[in-house]
């Protein structure tokens, strides 16, 4: 079974059909990849599954169930995190507390034993801390650590993001545009990650992407749009060849 | 500048960062207790005053500075406290008892006020809090047979078992014991999930949503303990003016409050009570200036209120991180004299972040 099932689904702004009719789906394990000219509708679908707008039509599946009428904090108890195209951190806070409030669906203390910090409290905080300390590992955000984002270089809150992202312990990770504003050796770097989180870590990403050599390298499958309409799916080479990508980024 | 090495997670959880800090609030705890040795009981009153301040500062620090909620009608939390407090200790409960009640009671309130006012920002939530407490303001002075209207009522004792809290170095050592207990509760919030998912929703609400963080449970929470401590200080500062009518909670107290959490400093803990002591001496300050100015001047009816303004515009500008802000710079200054950088606490360039979802 598929693990995300986009079932025509469709939403517009005023006259804008930002996403029109649109089916695919993703299978659990995979790197799925959306591509696009700017304004095609990808950031749009993470817009929708994350319930930040409501489709006009169609069905979101995640796992076989309905989450098209799921409250917002909801989709991040199913197990479904995402990154921001320009980055949406906690500004005025450090990377350890970003990454702390990515642990925010494991909490099981009320606001009670919070105020008296029980143990139950300070053990689930050692436990959220283990977990934030994996990732920082994971990507070497170490120096990092306890600084405040606002004064962090932007590649780095890139990369933070996605930390924040994997300490949901996700099942499903959507990237947008991961790469927008890295330099070339983070880029590679980039790669390597999104191997290790989805080969490693056992996460099915969905990722908006620009760089196509990014693209061809990560990814499983690759999906085309053009204003907010289906191009096609396949390997990322088949795509990059297919006449109407070609004709959509060229322009005929 | 200090270093401190981490061998253990647990470090991190600590109240204090390093065992300096330690001794030196253990050691201003201690010159706290001692002080009604040393002092008459005109400071002591002062003294009391200001925490109590500092304890309505933490309730409004928690929804202003971590939040990122304004409120423009504190007094109105501070008033219900205040008169739940004269109430139920004229209705004879026992003196902590009341307290209490008269803190949940607000907290209730506060939750309440919250439920519409979550689906707020910004100039309308300020204007909604403003509203509220008019509200509040008209059923004092209607509410006759609770609050005796225009009259006023007059506070009992503050007695419990004996114990007299009414005197000046017990009621002083029952405030700053009250304000100990706030700051535990706040500490303890901010290194736990619920104060955390405060401080998310203050910086990104899109992204607090998509960690899975219930905004409006949130918002409302914050505004249910912000006004719960609010409440709190009210019982308290109801024993301190011991005479209760309803031009004591009016809105310029509200701004007094808002101006003690900016001023201090947005967003700590220490800017809360530093604020405190800023809004226990504005009153001398003011006074000074009253004696130096023109007397038509020193007679305009607006003119505290117009002092307030001006002071809350010129540290929006200048110093947006209030007292507290200037204390880390005079502090990183003397820790790396003479190798100071100028350009130290600039911050770095800020990165666009559009307001649209892409
Ligand atoms: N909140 C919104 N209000 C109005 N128009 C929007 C909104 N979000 C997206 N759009 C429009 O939908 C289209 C697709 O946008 P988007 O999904 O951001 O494109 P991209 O593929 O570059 O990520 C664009 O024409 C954009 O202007
Ligand atoms: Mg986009």
């Amino acid at each position: 079974m598929s693990l995300l099932v986009a079932e025509r689904i469709g939403v517009s702004f005023g006259g804008v059909r930002a996403v029109q009719d649109l089916s695919f789906a993703v299978e659990a394990g995979e790197v799925f990849s959306i591509v696009g000219p700017n304004g095609a509708g990808k950031t749009t679908i993470f817009n929708l599954i994350s319930r930040f707008y409501d489709v006009d039509g169609g069905r979101l599946l995640f796992d076989g169930a309905d989450i098209t009428r799921l409250p917002r904090h909801g989709v991040a108890e199913r197990g479904i995190a995402r990154t921001f195209q320009n980055t949406e951190l906690f500004e005025r806070e450090t990377v350890l507390n970003n990454l702390l409030i990515g642990c925010h669906v494991y909490r099981r203390t009320g606001l009670v034993q919070d105020l008296l910090f029980l143990p139950a409290v300070r053990r689930q905080e050692l436990a959220f801390r283990r977990t934030a300390e994996d990732v920082i590992d994971l990507l070497d955000l170490q120096h990092y650590r306890d600084q405040v984002i606002a004064n962090l270089p932007y590649g780095i809150r890139k990369m933070v993001e996605v930390a924040r992202a994997l300490c949901l312990k996700p099942r499903l990770l959507l990237l947008d545009e991961p790469s927008s504003g890295l330099n070339p050796e983070e880029t590679e770097d980039l790669a390597f990650w999104i191997e290790d989180i989805n080969e490693e870590l056992g996460i099915t990403v969905i990722m908006v992407e620009h760089d196509m050599n990014l693209v061809a390298r990560a990814s499983d499958r690759v999906m085309a749009l053009a204003d907010g309409a289906l191009l096609t799916i396949g390997a990322p080479e088949e795509v990059r060849r297919h006449p109407d990508v070609l004709r959509a980024y060229l322009g005929d | 500048m200090r270093f401190i090495r981490k061998t253990r997670y647990e470090q991190d959880l600590a109240l204090f960062r390093h065992g300096g800090q330690r001794f030196w609030y253990g050691l201003l705890l201690l010159v706290l207790l001692a002080a009604p040795l040393l002092l008459d009981r005109f400071y002591l009153g002062e003294l009391a005053l200001v925490f109590i301040y500092a304890i309505a500062g933490v309730g409004l620090m928690l929804l202003v500075g971590y939040t990122g909620l304004v409120s423009l009608g504190h007094a109105a939390f501070l008033a219900i406290g205040a008169y739940a407090q004269a109430y139920l200790l004229v209705r004879g409960w026992p003196f902590p008892a009341a307290l209490a009640a008269a803190t949940l009671l607000t907290a209730a309130v506060g939750g309440l006020v919250a439920l519409p006012a979550v689906r707020m920002t910004g100039i309308y939530l300020a204007v909604a809090t403003l509203a509220f407490a008019v509200i509040v303001e008209h059923l004092i002075m209607n509410w006759t047979s609770v609050t005796g209207g225009f009259r006023g009522m007059a506070v009992p004792a503050a007695t419990w078992l004996g114990m007299d809290f009414t005197g000046p170095t017990a009621f002083y050592l029952l405030c700053l014991g009250v304000l100990v207990l706030v700051l535990w509760l706040a500490l303890n919030l901010l290194r736990s999930p619920s104060g955390r998912a405060m401080l998310a929703v203050r910086d990104s609400e899109i992204s607090a949503e998509s960690m899975g963080i219930h905004i409006a449970r949130t918002k409302a929470l914050a505004f249910a303990l912000s006004a719960g401590f609010t409440g709190l200080a009210g019982g308290l500062f109801a024993h301190k003016i011991g005479y209760l009518a309803p031009d004591a909670f009016t809105f310029l107290i509200s701004i007094q409050l808002l101006l003690m959490v900016v001023v201090g400093g947005l967003g700590s803990l220490h800017g809360a009570v530093f604020g405190a002591i800023f809004i226990g001496l504005l009153p001398q300050g003011l006074a000074v200036l009253r004696d130096t100015l023109p007397p038509a001047v020193a007679q305009l009816p607006g003119l505290e209120p117009g002092i307030f303004g001006l002071i809350l515009i010129l540290f929006l500008i200048y110093e947006p991180l209030g007292i507290y802000g200037r204390w880390i710079k005079v502090r990183a200054w003397l820790d790396a004299f003479p190798l100071y950088r100028r350009a130290t606490h600039k911050r770095q360039k800020q990165y666009l972040r559009t307001e649209r979802l892409q």
